[in-house]
């Protein structure tokens, strides 16, 4: 750590982390519900399990690309943090409301809660990811203010590098992207269509602008590549992301009511998304190949190739696999739409949070590296999460396929339920991988407390 | 000097893509609005389709089942419930019977939401209005 | 170019002329070109009177004009790179600004045509071959747009004495990215005009 206040950072890595914990509990919540529907209920019905559950990724998400943020501009603006007290402030107040909110959930029914935050007045709730009541989402969005704010300053006092600049653009569009959220029309399809415009551009968009200056700034850092040629890779990459990505929403307006040229425009563009993922993984490797340093490290280097690799895989081939609109006519809405969704999130996102915990966090802690014992139990936990995750992915798009063929490709169409019930062996199959992949993240925390011999801090 | 690949071009090129692409999707996002009156029927949205989806999205229906294909993938499609079964008094019925503690068994459950019977008329209204979308011929069966 | 070079050594014998970078971009323009052009062919194949049928409501002679537009500014930027290589930078100039007019003028054509379209009441939504026509065409002409503002930066530069007998790689890089331009439309105009 070369500038005090990037320690910051410290209390949004475990925020996040410890909202991670919680993702996961409810996900095997959820898992069991697909097979033993009764589980909880009525106290925890399945749509507020799920709510919990998408809810916490992203809040987790979030707190670590504001962790990351925070650690990575002052020592790529070569100046302390603007103001570390806001920081600080800004951090309770989301880890309050974000509390608060999942309590509501939790607590009471949720028209109930819809009613005491006044939806009745500006109605934004009820719809997929944006559940959250009103107060939180204007939460939300003073806390990503008050953040760009402080880096924004930060970046304009120091020196401004590729990496900072992606990096504020990708948040700045992360904040102006969610303002779609407020906009909750009351015709369904145009209400659908500027959904997307917060969903689909912050995952297939701005956020990956986020991901990939994580991504070079720890490359730069384990590999003493040269910066000029990391920040030409950034810019290709996500030049690539975006003209791909931002007419790709069209796989999102294939049968939502939206014309039909979508089909073609979706098809076209989206077939061309896996490039950048490719470009990344191509990126990692080849960056950590040219190394110039050993850096004592290994796990946070293992962090960086996994993101490579598993973003591809869960964003660019999962995606492929069912986004040219022939195909989606019949995926659609299914279990495989959830195979892309979890290695996708896990793949891209969670593993590059990991990926700047796992080389910030012992540097916050004043030493380079963890001890080895500690690296090698934080390197298990990362085979054990991914290989669990792979196998989540695998089962669901079996389950997917089947799905698709009893319930909508068979001459004779089996009605939801029925068909659902002749896939139960898989949702049984993804929940024991779920508890793996839980098992490797209680070892993961479990890494963050192993002693051992350890370098300090250059 | 030829043949170097430097930063600054990739740099432009960045922002040129971006920009040349963003201003497509505003293009064809214009175009879409001229569209969509003729695909979604908006003159049939009545105050009662409108408090339906109040309805609705108030009870976090979307976190179980899907909604021309978008939500949660517990329970059924409802996109074209209504032409499913035929019609809302089925539709009324089935949210009504729901018991509060659940169904003996271990079958997924629905919960009771309470709904009053203007509520239930509100929700088939909007299931209604929503099955007339032109959603180019999806779902492929009456299934969802 | 003052900026620094990254991996790749200059001038190596069979390397494509210009920046990399440009080929790099006009191989991903390529390709997305590519795909929209097979899934024009993949759709006419599903359809292919209402294709045959839409197509003869084209205007045939100004997309022929506009070919033959398009293969004269190619050929003018062919001179403007061999001029350079001469070391001549007006004579450059000149033909860069040639160039340049006769993309505004197939742009005007253009604009005609557009307009006699949407007059007719032909949007993207109207059927699956004007969807086609007016997707490719529109975003053909922002790519003319595109090309004529790179050519003018190159113009620009070679007016101020940019660029010398030896190191003009700006030049060519512009000049690549107009014969792409170019072949565009020279596969574009029979593919969505004449083929039937």
């Amino acid at each position: 750590m070369q500038y005090q206040s990037q320690a910051v950072a410290k209390p949004y890595f475990i925020a996040a982390i410890g909202l991670f914990v919680g993702q996961i509990l409810f996900g095997l919540i959820m898992g069991l519900q697909y097979v033993m529907g009764d589980f909880l209920f009525p106290a925890i019905p399945f749509n507020v399990a799920r709510m919990v559950h998408t809810n916490l990724l992203i809040v987790w998400l979030l707190f670590g690309f504001m962790g990351a943020a925070y650690y990575m501009i002052p020592e790529e603006s070569e100046t302390e943090l603007f103001s570390p007290k806001l920081a600080l402030l800004t951090f309770w107040v989301f880890l309050v409301a974000g509390a608060l909110t999942i309590v509501g959930y939790l607590t009471v029914p949720y028209a109930t809660l819809a009613k005491f935050t006044f939806n009745d007045l500006w109605p934004t709730m009820g719809r997929e990811f944006l559940e959250q009541p009103l107060v939180t989402k204007v939460g939300i969005v003073l806390v990503a203010l008050s953040m760009l704010f402080n880096l924004t300053m930060t970046v304009l006092k120091g020196r401004k590098t590729s990496i900072s600049i992606v990096l504020l653009m990708g948040l700045w569009g992360l904040a102006v992207f969610f303002l779609f959220s407020f906009y909750n029309p009351s015709n369904l399809v145009l209400d659908k269509y500027f959904w997307w415009w917060t969903v689909h551009l912050w995952v297939e968009g701005v956020w990956e602008l986020i991901l990939g200056s994580l991504l070079a700034f720890v490359l730069i850092k384990v590999t003493g590549v040269d910066r000029e040629i990391i920040e030409k890779w950034l810019y290709m990459i996500i030049a690539m992301v975006l003209i791909t990505g931002i007419i790709g929403m069209g796989h999102h307006y294939y049968w939502i009511g939206t014309p039909e040229y979508w089909q073609w425009f979706g098809s076209v563009f989206s077939a061309l998304e896996p490039i950048p993922f490719f470009m990344m993984t191509v990126f990692a490797f080849n960056m950590v190949n040219r190394r110039r340093r050993e850096h004592p490290n290994k796990a946070a280097v293992l962090w960086a190739l996994g993101t490579g690799v598993m973003a591809f895989l869960g964003a660019g081939v999962w995606g492929f696999l069912h986004t040219l609109a022939p195909v989606n006519f019949y995926t659609h809405g299914t279990q495989i739409t959830a195979a892309h969704g979890h290695m996708a999130f896990y793949g891209a996102y969670a593993m590059v949070v990991m990926t700047i915990i796992s080389y910030a966090m012992p540097m916050l802690r004043g030493r380079a590296a963890n001890s080895e014992k500690s690296q090698v139990l934080e390197m298990w936990s990362f085979w054990l999460m991914t290989v669990a995750m792979v196998f989540i992915t695998l089962f669901l798009t079996a389950a997917g396929i089947l799905q698709v063929w009893l319930q909508r490709v068979s001459t004779e169409p089996l009605g939801f339920m029925a068909a659902q019930d002749q896939v139960t062996l898989f949702y049984w199959l993804r929940e024991i991988s779920g508890v793996i992949f839980l098992i490797g993240l209680v070892l993961y925390i479990i890494s963050f407390f192993v002693k051992g011999e350890t370098k300090e801090a250059a | 000097m030829s043949q170097a690949f430097t930063k600054s071009m990739a740099r432009n090129i960045f922002f040129g893509g971006s920009a040349f692409f963003f201003l497509l999707l505003v293009a064809l996002t214009f175009d879409t609005m001229q569209v969509l009156p003729k695909r979604d029927h908006r003159e049939n949205i009545t105050p009662a389709v409108e408090r339906g989806k109040m309805v609705w999205e108030k009870n976090n229906c979307i976190g179980c089942h899907t909604l021309l294909g978008e939500g949660a993938y517990y329970a059924p499609e409802l996109g074209n419930v209504y032409a499913r079964r035929g019609g809302g008094e089925f539709i009324k019925a089935w949210i009504k019977s729901r018991p509060a503690e659940g169904t003996p068994g271990n079958r997924r459950q629905m919960p009771q939401f309470n709904l009053t019977d203007q509520e239930l008329d509100d929700m088939v209204a909007f299931l209604k209005w929503t099955g007339e979308i032109n959603t180019a011929k999806w779902p492929p069966n009456i299934e969802g | 170019m003052s900026t620094q070079i990254l991996t790749l050594d200059s001038h190596k014998a069979g390397t494509p002329p210009g920046d990399l970078a440009i080929w790099f971009f006009i191989f991903a323009e390529l390709l997305a070109f590519g795909i929209f052009f097979l899934a024009y062919a993949f759709a006419r194949a599903n359809n292919v009177e209402l294709f045959n049928e839409s197509q003869q409501h084209l205007n045939r002679e100004s997309g022929a004009i506009n070919t033959v537009v398009l293969i004269t500014s190619s050929y003018f930027v062919v001179r403007a790179v061999a001029a350079i290589r001469e070391g001549l930078s007006r004579q450059c100039v000149y033909w860069l600004g040639a160039a340049i007019g006769l993309g505004g003028v197939f742009l005007v054509i253009k604009l005609f045509e557009f307009h006699a379209k949407f007059s007719a009441g032909i949007s993207l939504s109207t059927n699956t071959f004007y969807m086609f026509y007016l997707s490719l065409t529109i975003f053909h002409f922002m790519h003319v747009i595109l090309g004529m503002v790179i050519l003018a930066a190159v113009m620009l530069k070679a007016h101020q004495g940019g660029y010398t007998a030896e190191h003009h790689t700006g030049v060519e890089t512009g000049a690549s990215y107009w014969h792409m331009v170019d072949l565009l439309w020279i596969i574009l105009f029979p593919l969505v005009y004449v083929i039937r």
